[in-house]
């Protein structure tokens, strides 16, 4: 079973405006809402690719419920232990016009430590069933920074292999677990390492030194419609069309889908990287979360520009 | 129409040494009335019910009246349900516990929970680990919610 781990998710609602701007008061035409959080997202985009998954966390109040109910109803197995307070709401605005996305976030409901006792013992139970696990996003308050790092190292020992997806100090004690594949957020690298991460050379040079700490896979933006992928076969720039592009909200999760979807069909590494390029890319061409269908993604496939970097 | 397309497929569940305590307070905040018991592994091994922790505090009434009904007093409750809440799952759980395969028809389910009395059981794989559980108010809702056959 594939485990997704969302430690804060959210209720997502998107609003599409024209002409959006600080201080004045818009009627959308269009609201969508829909349960979200990076491994959510990830459950919900692998579900309409037809692969089954297991996604855990924590849930609270009515948006913990609304979410709930909405994963029951895509018929996602679920896993969460619910706490007091409030699941968080992210709110999007998309403004077709400008073409500028705003996002507004909560920071989500106190986890208290007996939460996170279930949580881990809940969890380790799991490990016993999983066959990859992936983790992502922020962590609400009252959870260890370090959380990654120590879910990766419990699976670990089961042989599982992981795929995390975060930013700030709970990436860096990931990095430091050795996730199998990581994405990696380049503005907190750059923070990191002290380097700027705007040139090309500058992200090899930084993102290399990850496979040391036995990260396979390690992908990371670069000018907004490109990824760099560090393979096990080599450094990639892969680069998507940005013309046909009408939100970037949720595409990371669309390319981490992609990137397990083609593990589990053992695609070739090229293959991999294009496959998964082409579900962010289908991903942001409308406003809905996820995917139209496999054939649109597939049909992307052959758009998106790969090169090989010596 | 077979179970697993209109069961729950959520995986809450205690095992033999959750507290009592513990078992209550999932079941309030999940909504549920029952919780199954599963091992390391997450083999059902057992189900623990609200009633199952109500006739733990008030072991003579229960018996007597068939049901936890008629509480006469909540003090008297309230008292016992404390003094129990650091005791485990393992000792009042139902070991022989009803489950079914999500490859069961509706129809077997809702008969099968209608004849025992039972609000939801577990489902489970045919190695017994734990997939879900289907409750009285699925069924219903998806009787209520199937068009008429012409």
């Amino acid at each position: 079973m594939i485990v997704t781990v969302t430690l804060n998710p959210a209720v997502d609602e998107e609003f599409v405006v024209s002409e959006f701007r600080p201080g004045g008061w818009f009627r959308s035409r269009n609201a969508i809402r829909t349960p979200g959080g990076k491994g959510i997202n990830v459950s919900m985009m692998l579900g309409q690719l037809g692969y089954e998954s297991a996604a855990m966390g924590f849930l609270a109040g009515f948006n913990g419920a609304y979410i709930r109910d909405a994963l029951r109803r895509e018929r996602l197995t679920t896993n969460f232990v619910h706490v007091k307070g409030e699941t968080r709401t992210n709110v999007y605005i998309i403004d077709e016009t400008g073409h500028v996305e705003t996002g507004l976030s909560e920071p989500g409901p106190y986890i208290p430590e007996e939460a996170y006792d279930r949580f881990l013992r809940n969890f380790e139970r799991m490990l016993q069933r999983t066959r990859l696990l992936v983790l992502g996003g922020s962590l609400p308050p009252g959870i260890p920074q370090d959380v990654y790092g120590v879910l990766i190292r419990m699976a670990k020992e089961f042989n599982i292999p992981t795929i995390v997806d975060a930013a700030g100090p709970s990436l860096q004690s990931a990095l430091e677990a050795g996730p199998t594949i990581a994405k990696i957020d380049h503005r907190f690298m750059s923070r990191m390492s002290g380097i700027s991460l705007t040139s090309l050379d500058n992200i090899i040079e930084v993102v290399s030194k990850l496979h040391d700490q036995g990260v396979e896979w390690a992908v990371t933006s670069y000018h907004v419609y490109g990824d760099v992928f560090f393979t096990p076969q080599g450094i990639y720039l892969a680069v998507s069309d940005r013309r046909s592009i009408l939100s970037l909200f949720a595409t990371a999760d669309a390319l981490i889908t992609g990137l397990i979807v083609g593990g589990e069909e053992r695609m070739a590494v090229e293959d991999r990287i294009r496959f998964a390029m082409a579900c962010a890319w289908e991903d942001a061409m409308h406003v809905e979360k996820g995917f139209t269908s496999r054939e649109a993604i597939e049909a992307l496939m052959p758009r998106v520009q790969l090169e090989r970097l010596e | 129409m077979r179970i697993g397309e209109l069961m729950d497929r959520d995986l809450t569940s205690v095992t033999e040494n959750t507290t009592l305590r513990e078992a209550i307070e999932i079941l309030s905040q999940h909504n549920l009335t029952g919780l199954p018991v599963v091992d390391e592994t997450g083999i059902l091994v057992g189900f623990i019910s609200e009633k199952d922790i109500i006739k733990a505090s008030l072991p003579g009434y229960c018996d007597y009246l068939s049901g936890a009904a008629f509480i006469p007093d909540f003090n008297q409750l309230s008292e016992k349900l404390r003094q129990k809440g650091n005791e485990f799952v393992g000792k009042y759980m139902t070991r022989k516990v009803i489950a079914f395969s999500e490859d069961d028809s509706d129809l077997h389910v809702a008969l099968s929970l209608i004849q025992k009395g039972l609000k939801m059981a577990p489902v489970v794989r045919k190695d017994g680990s734990l997939l879900g559980f289907v409750s009285r108010a699925h069924l219903i809702e998806y009787i209520m919610r199937e068009e008429p056959q012409e």
